[in-house]
């Protein structure tokens, strides 16, 4: 979060702006500390029900949208970070620069996808999956108002209806004894892996053209 | 769902009985709807679907009962209010409009808790059909930390990189 910071102090303009939305049941208790700490100025959001990656269909966070002038996307559903951390036990150094080419020369980026592009890497949904958002935000009710049974019961049923998403999963784990990290995902991350599937949606940006 | 009441011998008789008897129970019900909690002092009583007045439908959807159906900006559903039907009732003068059964024709997805009455619907599909088709970014408005609405239509003419992350 400090680095996205710094990288909008570098790229901030009339013509670019940051909206970051953190995917938090917990509210402003839960993230609100992270944007404080990184003395965020740019658009800050604290989205208790997971809106944002419901209606773009992202499975997992950190997640990146590019959406240029017109509104039209020009980059989808990229597992995003800043930077490496750890000595690359995650992130990338690859993403800021693509963004950093995005903000100089917009549409005439090489990084910039056509529309079939990015229609080809929006996530698809079953309508089965569709439904665990409204699964998802009636847990979310029941969790805001203390019935902590009934947003279990909803919060399951999500990720029953929505295997796929590693939110609805990570989310819940985070109020269960191992946390959002703990056994149960590294157990369910190391099923996907191996069976060829990805954690974090793919960022290939070397095959940009 | 009109044919599940006519086949339900039992309920779906009690229920007719109750709507066509002109005794209207007050029933509550919670609507959670984006990021609307909207609170229904009365509906009527109907074991599978939600209805409302169209006063409260517009609390929950912006969508404004008219003479030619339930519309939002140019989009109109069609409903038929000079009699009874199963998305349209009335009452002791009281309009009724099915609204669960207005979310089904949308296409809506929903989860109910029938138990509390809470009724959580998922976004029109509508809404989603040029993100699909020609990748424009689904429009959005959420509270920011200060509580002022961020609405991403209005960023147009800036480039919006927009990021997700999570505390957990």
């Amino acid at each position: 979060m400090p680095v996205w910071q710094s990288i909008y102090e570098e790229l901030k303009s009339d013509t670019f702006e940051i909206i970051s939305v953190a995917q938090d049941t917990g509210g402003e208790e839960a993230a609100g500390g992270i944007f404080d700490d990184a003395n965020v100025t740019y658009t800050s959001i604290i989205d208790v029900n997971h809106h944002i990656s419901s209606l773009y269909n992202l499975l997992n966070v950190p997640s990146g949208v590019w959406i240029d002038e017109t509104g039209k996307i020009a980059r989808i559903n990229e597992g995003t970070y800043a930077k490496t951390h750890f000595d690359g036990a995650w992130g990338t150094d690859d993403y800021v620069p693509i963004v950093r080419d995005w903000v100089a020369n917009g549409e005439d980026s090489q990084y910039v996808w056509d529309s079939e592009k990015v229609r080809e890497n929006i996530f698809q949904r079953t309508p089965e999956a569709e439904k665990a958002q409204p699964a998802f935000r009636l847990g979310t009710y029941y969790f805001t108002n203390g019935n902590d049974e009934k947003a279990e019961q909803y919060w399951t049923l999500a990720q029953e209806l929505d295997p796929d998403s590693w939110n609805y999963l990570r989310q819940d784990l985070q109020y269960e004894d191992g946390g959002s990290a703990g056994p149960e995902w590294s157990e369910r991350r190391e099923r996907i892996e191996g069976a060829g599937g990805t954690y974090y949606a793919p960022l290939d940006i070397e095959q940009d053209n | 769902m009109k044919s599940s009441k006519s086949i339900g011998l039992v309920l779906g008789s009690l229920l007719f009985t109750g709507l066509f008897s002109g005794l209207v129970n007050a029933q509550s019900a919670v609507v959670l709807y984006n990021e609307r909690v909207v609170e229904i002092d009365q509906t009527l009583p109907d074991a599978t679907e939600l209805w409302v007045t169209p006063e409260d439908l517009t609390r929950i959807n912006d969508f404004v009962l008219k003479p030619q159906g339930a519309c939002l900006a140019e989009l109109c559903i069609p409903i038929l209010q000079d009699r009874d039907s199963d998305m349209f009732v009335t009452r002791a003068n009281q309009g009724w409009l099915n609204f669960s059964g207005l979310a089904d024709k949308l296409q809506q997805a929903s989860m109910t808790d029938y138990n509390d009455g809470i009724w959580s619907f998922g976004t029109m599909p509508l809404e989603r059909q040029s993100f699909f088709r020609a990748g424009e970014a689904p429009d959005f408005e959420l509270p920011d930390r200060d509580g002022n609405i961020v609405k991403l239509s209005d960023f147009r003419g800036k480039k919006v990189l927009l990021l997700t992350w999570a505390s957990w």
